[in-house]
């Protein structure tokens, strides 16, 4: 039950005939008055409780991009329900409207549409539906809170998919272009063509040509049905944030660009968020629905705060893929967790795949390095160009033990991995 | 307040339309079609009621509000039982009608049992009216606060040719003793101090308890010395007035102790009755009949509506603290800047005020810079690079050499110069 503001109101009225006639007599009568209103308001309002609460809500939306939440609301009562509904979306669910008042004929189903922007990736949630409904006088209310949870998987925007017609070009460019340096075993034989100027002459068919009596040069495409698994890193380094988005966020980024990038480069891309099991896992099996695969299982990833587990990386890989992949590992290269954790595991990842280890770089970092015009700033300057030198030689570490490395700031890792994988492939390691 | 406000964050643009060249299956990333009719298939279910019952929900409202209303309850009762058994003691000190340790019931249901009549007057009204119902009695006065102005000890003077003063103050004196002169506190509350003097009711005396005032007088007994070095009596006697330095000896906490009980009954017990005389402010001039009360003067409809506001600020309460269901919970990511380490290690840094280690740093990552700009395998002697960027900045070599490979700076005001330097070096060599 509540009471509203206009029951206040009235027992405020009621001062009046206490003043004008003293005593205790019009104190009683106005009370008797209100208490009356209050019970009739009470008996007479729709009950609450036998309102039914349907919802009815995308299962997923894009961040960025409004929804709407629609809830459809039958009054099953023989009286008219006037009532103040409240859909408590949490904050970053963005609900414009939640609260509204709505009036329902006996017998008739109303359709409540709260409107949501999320602000965060994840899933989010309503755990219940309030509903008060008003009795006819509007003095007193009833109100029942229904179990009616929704929940709404907000995907990762892909904002960098702006990238991708550019990148998909490079991609297309490959094909069909001559061998110039690229001749081994990691091309293939597509096609001859005439010979123009400008082609390596090593890549001239002679007896080809021979037959022809025009030189003719072979062509080679990429190689294709490869393996790419890409692994993201969702430990405690992740929830790091630089230029205000975690680590993770612009690690998915990055994981999305790639894997679009060589699903149509023909390979096969299977992705595994992991710190010390595995949180989401998305197989090449998923061909034609591949981003919609991945953007549903990144969507509920947030950082983990404990300590990756990178010795268990081997095995998972070897469980996605037997055969040697492009390994790309999304983490950080904060010395320290890479030398306890990665630095172990990764000649015997190297062994057998080609690893690509990609990170953020923190562009603060090269700031407070040029600004020294004080102690203070000096002093900040040396701290960071102590990370900065620590990155370095955790780089070269990497480098040395036969890792691909990308250290890139937020808004450029995607596309530089992206350059990354069309250059390897370019070369024939995959 | 009732709603947990939402924190709006700007809104982020919505992303670019794809590029039209795109293939079509890009496009899926929004909801896909099987998985939004699976979801709302499920989301079908109508939810009608919570499962409960206005029974149910009294029920559980009762028993959650338990607690607080026994402790209600408890108090309520508290302060019930407080009023009832509340006495009108009297607890004024020196009071004949107080038993505590401060009063003085003891001496006066004594000298009740001798046969002496008390009275305890509490205005000079009073106290006059019994001398004139009782004749020749003892005056007790007791005036510690200096309530009665001069007129009205004149009136006193006047009416009681026989009193007992205890500690009277200076202008009480002039009035009513003008020949008994004070001399200031006792310098020692504690002991007992002794009669030394001839007057029969001290001599029976013997020895009383010390402290309290002092005073010269025609008559002294129970001399000591006074706080500021000279002497006086706690015992001091003029004419028909006694004066008692030391009322101390006359409360229930202290009249068996040496000869106090003694003195007091044979100084306050001298005539047939005793009136015992302790104003109060009814006795402040100009004070006549209680006074008014001002409650009095507003009109009568003020309690009621007092009371009628007060519910209305309840419901005011319940209409505004009644939440809209529950609070929206919002589980918060972590907020960790990366550059956060690097920002401690620079306060330590500063803490420890690691100027070499610092200045190292600095130098480290600008030698490395420079010899990676400058083509130089990472592994090249200091020498070699110092050598190559005086080549390549047109600087002399000694002094590239007295900023890359010279003894670091030592104070924090040096530090400051020179990673400027270093930095313009590292410029020099980008831009030439």
């Amino acid at each position: 039950m509540a009471v509203s503001g206009r029951l206040v109101l009235l027992a405020l009225l009621g001062a009046l005939p206490i003043v004008l006639f003293p005593g205790a007599l019009p104190a009683v009568i106005w009370a008797g008055l209100l208490a009356a209103g209050v019970a009739v308001d009470l008996l007479l309002a729709a009950s609450p409780r036998r309102v039914g609460v349907r919802r009815d809500l995308p299962a997923t939306v894009r961040l960025g991009e409004g929804c709407t939440g629609t809830l459809l609301l039958t009054n099953d009562t023989g009286r008219t329900l006037r009532a103040t509904v409240r859909d408590p979306w949490q904050p970053s669910a963005g609900a414009a409207n939640s609260e509204q008042r709505v009036r329902v004929a006996a017998g008739r189903v109303h359709r409540m549409e709260v409107s949501l922007l999320p602000a965060r990736r994840g899933i989010l949630t309503s755990d219940s539906v309030t509903l008060r409904s008003h009795g006819p006088l509007g003095l007193a209310a009833r109100q029942v809170t229904l179990p009616a949870a929704a929940e709404l998987r907000v995907l990762p925007p892909f904002l960098s998919k702006r990238h991708l017609p550019s990148k998909l070009r490079r991609l297309r460019e490959l094909d069909g272009r001559a061998a110039v340096q690229i001749r081994g075993a990691g091309t293939e034989f597509d096609s001859l063509r005439d010979y123009v100027r400008g082609d390596d002459v090593r890549s001239i068919d002679w007896r080809a040509s021979a037959r022809r009596r025009d030189t003719v040069v072979r062509t080679w495409r990429p190689e294709r049905d490869r393996r790419v698994v890409i692994v993201l890193d969702t430990s405690r380094t992740s929830a790091a944030r630089i230029a205000d988005e975690p680590r993770l966020d612009t690690g998915i980024e990055a994981a999305l660009l790639l894997a679009v990038l060589a699903q149509h480069g023909g390979d096969k891309v299977d992705f595994l968020a992991f710190d010390r099991r595995l949180r989401a896992r998305v197989d090449s099996g998923a061909k034609a629905n591949l981003l919609n695969a991945l953007v549903r299982a990144m969507a509920p990833l947030e950082p983990e705060l404990i300590e990756a587990d990178f010795s268990r990386i081997p095995a998972q890989i070897r469980s996605v893929s037997p055969h040697r992949s492009l390994v790309v590992l999304l983490t950080s290269l904060d010395s320290g967790a890479v030398e306890e954790g990665l630095l172990p595991v990764l000649p015997g990842l190297t062994a057998q795949h080609l690893v690509v280890i990609a990170s953020v770089r923190d562009p603060r970092l090269e700031e407070l390095r040029a600004v020294r015009g004080t102690a203070a700033d000096a002093y900040r300057a040396a701290a960071a160009e102590r990370a900065l030198l620590d990155r370095e030689a955790v780089t070269a570490q990497l480098k040395q033990l036969g890792a691909e490395v990308v250290d890139e700031h937020p808004l450029e890792l995607p596309p530089r991995l992206a350059d990354t994988y069309i250059r390897l492939k370019a070369a024939g390691r995959l | 307040m009732s709603r947990h406000a939402a924190p709006r964050r700007a809104s982020t643009p919505p992303p670019s339309a794809l590029p039209a060249d795109l293939p079509a299956a890009l496009t899926a990333a929004g909801p896909a079609p099987a998985d939004t009719s699976a979801a709302r298939a499920a989301a079908a279910q109508a939810i009608t009621g919570d499962g409960g019952s206005v029974a149910a929900t009294g029920r559980r409202r009762l028993r959650r509000a338990l607690p607080g209303l026994l402790l209600a309850f408890v108090i309520a009762a508290v302060v019930v039982l407080g009023l009832l058994t509340r006495t009108d003691a009297d607890t004024t000190p020196l009071s004949p009608g107080n038993g505590t340790p401060t009063g003085a019931r003891a001496v006066a249901q004594v000298l009740e049992d001798e046969g002496v009549e008390v009275v305890h007057a509490r205005t000079l009204a009073d106290a006059e009216a019994a001398r004139a119902r009782l004749g020749g009695a003892t005056l007790f006065f007791s005036d510690p606060n200096g309530w009665l102005n001069e007129e009205q000890l004149s009136s006193l003077n006047r009416s009681f040719p026989s009193r007992v003063l205890a500690a009277p103050s200076e202008p009480q004196l002039l009035v009513l003793a003008p020949e008994i002169l004070p001399a200031g506190p006792a310098e020692d509350a504690r002991g007992t101090v002794r009669a030394g003097c001839t007057r029969e009711e001290a001599r029976a005396a013997g020895e009383i308890t010390g402290g309290g005032q002092l005073y010269s007088a025609p008559v002294e007994c129970f001399n000591s010395p006074a706080a500021d070095g000279g002497t006086g009596a706690s015992y001091a006697a003029v004419g028909g007035t006694v004066v008692l330095g030391n009322p101390g000896i006359l409360t229930n906490g202290t009249i068996e102790e040496a000869g106090n009980a003694s003195l007091a009954l044979s100084t306050l017990g001298a005539a047939e009755s005793l009136i015992w005389y302790q104003p109060t402010t009814a006795d402040l001039a100009g004070a006549t009949g209680p006074p008014a009360n001002p409650l009095q003067l507003l009109p009568d409809w003020v309690n009621t509506l007092m009371l009628w506001l007060l519910g209305c600020a309840l419901l005011a309460m319940l209409w505004r603290g009644r939440r809209l269901g529950p609070l929206a919970v919002e589980p918060l990511p972590v907020l960790v800047s990366a550059a956060e380490t690097a920002e401690g290690r620079a306060r330590l840094y500063q803490g420890s005020r690691a100027v070499r280690h610092a200045a190292a740093n600095l130098r480290a990552a600008t030698l490395s810079r420079a010899a990676a700009r400058l083509r130089l395998p990472p592994s090249s002697a200091r020498a070699a690079v110092v050598q190559a960027v005086a080549q390549k900045t047109g600087r002399r070599p000694e002094d590239v050499h007295s900023l890359l490979d010279g003894p670091p700076p030592s104070t924090e005001k040096d530090l400051a110069r020179w990673a400027q330097q270093l930095l313009d070096l590292e410029k020099e060599i980008n831009n030439s």
